[in-house]
C-alpha cells in the first residue's frame, strides 16, 4: 500500500515556490502596477 | 450562470468608486471598498460554510497561501488604479478598458494552464475572434475618450493608461485563481487568504501616499459619512467575486473571465443610466461608446462559447499533476475537489459558538455605517437604480440557487 501523500513542508515549500514561473510573473507585474501608480499620483 | 451572476455584481461594486468626483482621494475611496470586502468576507462566506472547513482545506495545500496573498495584492493596486481612470476619463469609459484584463488571463491560461491546448480549429476562432473584437471595443472606446471627454487631453491620457494597467493587473491575477482550482482549493478558502492581502496593501498604500496612518486615520473620519456606500461596493464586490471564483474553478480562465466581463454591460447602465454619464455627448461619441461596448461583450461572449473538447480537458489534468507533484497532493483527491465532489465538503462542518458572533460583529458594522451614512452630493436617478439592483439581486439568488444544487458551494 502507497503511504499518502504529503504536502511538502519547510525549505521543500519554499523552494518549489521560489523556483516556479507561476509565482514570480505575477510578482513581476505587481511591481510594474505600484511603479505606475507612483506615476500617476 | 457563475459568470454571469458575477458580471452583475462586479458591476454593481464599482458604482461607489463614483465618490472620487465629488473630491475623495482615490486612495481612500480603494481602502474604504477593500476595508468593506474585508468585513463583507466574515458574514456571507462564514455563514456558508463557517471556519473549520476553510482552516482544514488549507493546511491541505499551504503553498496557496502564498498565491492568495499575492492575488489579494494585486487586486488592490488594480482597484486603486481604477479610481484614477474614473476620475479622469469616467465609469462608463474606463470600465470596458480595463475589461481587457480577459485577454491578459486568456493569454496566462494558455501560456501557463494548457488552457485551449488541443482545442478545435473553429473553438481557436472563437476565442481569438473574441479577442480581437474586445481589443477593437477598447479602441474604439479609447478614441471616444480622446476626442470628446471633458477632461484634458493629459487626464484622458493618463485614465487610459491607468485603466490598461488595472486590466494588466486583474489578468495577472487570474494566475493565482487558475492555480488554485486546479490544485482543488475552494473559492471560500481562496478568498479568505485573499482579503488579508488585499487590506493589507491598502493600508501600505494609502497610508504612504497620505504621510502615515495618523493622516489617514483623519482622512477616514473625514470620509466616514461616505463609508457605507463603499463598504456597500465592498459587500457587492465579494458577492461578484465568489461567482467569478467559481467561474474559473469549473469552466477555467480562459472562458470564466470573459463572462464575468460581462459586468461592463452593468458598469455602463449604472454609468449612463444611473449617474447620467453620457447625458452632456452629441448622438456621435454617445454611438461610439455604446457601439464599442457592445463589441467587447460580443467578444466576450465569443470566447466563452468555445466549449473546452475531451483533448483540452486532458491539458488541463497534464496541468493539474504539475501541482502535485510539485507541492506534494494526492492526485485523486485533487481531482474529485476540481469536480466539486470533495470528501471534506460533503462532510458537515463543525460550526463553532464563536462565528455566529463574528457574522454578528461584521453585520454591526454595516448597520453602524449606515447609521453615519448620509446622503452624498451627487445626481443619480433613483428609479434606474432601484432596477438595476432588483435584476442584480434576481441574478444572484438564480445563480446561487444552481450552484448550491449542482456543487454544494463546493
Amino acid at each position: 500500500m502507497t503511504p499518502p501523500v504529503q504536502p511538502r513542508q519547510g525549505a521543500g515549500r519554499l523552494t518549489a515556490i521560489a523556483t516556479d514561473v507561476h509565482f514570480w510573473v505575477p510578482v513581476v507585474v505587481l511591481l510594474l502596477g505600484l511603479s505606475l501608480l507612483l506615476f500617476l499620483r | 450562470m457563475c459568470g454571469l451572476a458575477a458580471g452583475a455584481w462586479l458591476g454593481a461594486a464599482e458604482a461607489p468608486t463614483k465618490l472620487v468626483t465629488v473630491g475623495f482621494s482615490p486612495f481612500i475611496i480603494s481602502l474604504g471598498m477593500v476595508a468593506g470586502v474585508f468585513v463583507a468576507r466574515w458574514t456571507v462566506p462564514v455563514a456558508l460554510k463557517g471556519t473549520s472547513f476553510v482552516m482544514t482545506d488549507l493546511k491541505a495545500k499551504p503553498h496557496l497561501i502564498a498565491w492568495g496573498l499575492l492575488a489579494g495584492m494585486l487586486w488592490a493596486v488594480a482597484n486603486t488604479l481604477t479610481v484614477f481612470a474614473i476620475r479622469d476619463v469616467g465609469l462608463s469609459i474606463a470600465f470596458p478598458l480595463w475589461n481587457t484584463n480577459s485577454l491578459v488571463g486568456l493569454f496566462w491560461g494558455w501560456l501557463l494552464f494548457n488552457e485551449l491546448r488541443g482545442s478545435a480549429a473553429k473553438d481557436w476562432m472563437k476565442v481569438l475572434g473574441g479577442a480581437a473584437a474586445i481589443v477593437v471595443g477598447a479602441c474604439v472606446l479609447a478614441y471616444a475618450t480622446q476626442q470628446h471627454s471633458t477632461a484634458g487631453p493629459k487626464n484622458a491620457t493618463l485614465g487610459i493608461l491607468a485603466a490598461l494597467g488595472a486590466g494588466l493587473l486583474w489578468g495577472t491575477m487570474y494566475i493565482p485563481y487558475r492555480k488554485a482550482y486546479l490544485s482543488g482549493l475552494n473559492p471560500l478558502s481562496f478568498v479568505t487568504v485573499f482579503t488579508f492581502g488585499e487590506l493589507g496593501t491598502v493600508v501600505a498604500l494609502a497610508s504612504a501616499f497620505h504621510g502615515g496612518l495618523g493622516n489617514l486615520w483623519v482622512e477616514l473620519g473625514r470620509a466616514r459619512p461616505a463609508m457605507f456606500w463603499l463598504f456597500l461596493g465592498g459587500f457587492c464586490w465579494v458577492l461578484g467575486d465568489l461567482f467569478q471564483q467559481y467561474a474559473a474553478k469549473y469552466i477555467g480562465i480562459s472562458r470564466g473571465i470573459p463572462l464575468s466581463n460581462t459586468n461592463q454591460l452593468w458598469g455602463l447602465a449604472w454609468g449612463a443610466l444611473v449617474f447620467g454619464e453620457l447625458a452632456g455627448l452629441a448622438p456621435g461619441p454617445r454611438l461610439l461608446i455604446i457601439g464599442g461596448s457592445a463589441v467587447m461583450i460580443l467578444g466576450a461572449m465569443s470566447i466563452s462559447f468555445a466549449e473546452a473538447p475531451a483533448a483540452e480537458q486532458a491539458s488541463w489534468k497534464r496541468a493539474t499533476q504539475r501541482e502535485c507533484e510539485r507541492y506534494g497532493m494526492d492526485e485523486s483527491t485533487v481531482a474529485a475537489a476540481v469536480r466539486g465532489e470533495e470528501p471534506l465538503s460533503k462532510a458537515k462542518p463543525k460550526r463553532h459558538w464563536w462565528e455566529a458572533l463574528v457574522v454578528f460583529f461584521a453585520a454591526g458594522i454595516f448597520v453602524w455605517l449606515g447609521l453615519n451614512a448620509a446622503r452624498q452630493e451627487l445626481a443619480f436617478n433613483l428609479p434606474w437604480m432601484i432596477v438595476l439592483a432588483a435584476a442584480s439581486l434576481a441574478a444572484l439568488l438564480i445563480s446561487g440557487v444552481a450552484l448550491w444544487r449542482r456543487t454544494r458551494f463546493s
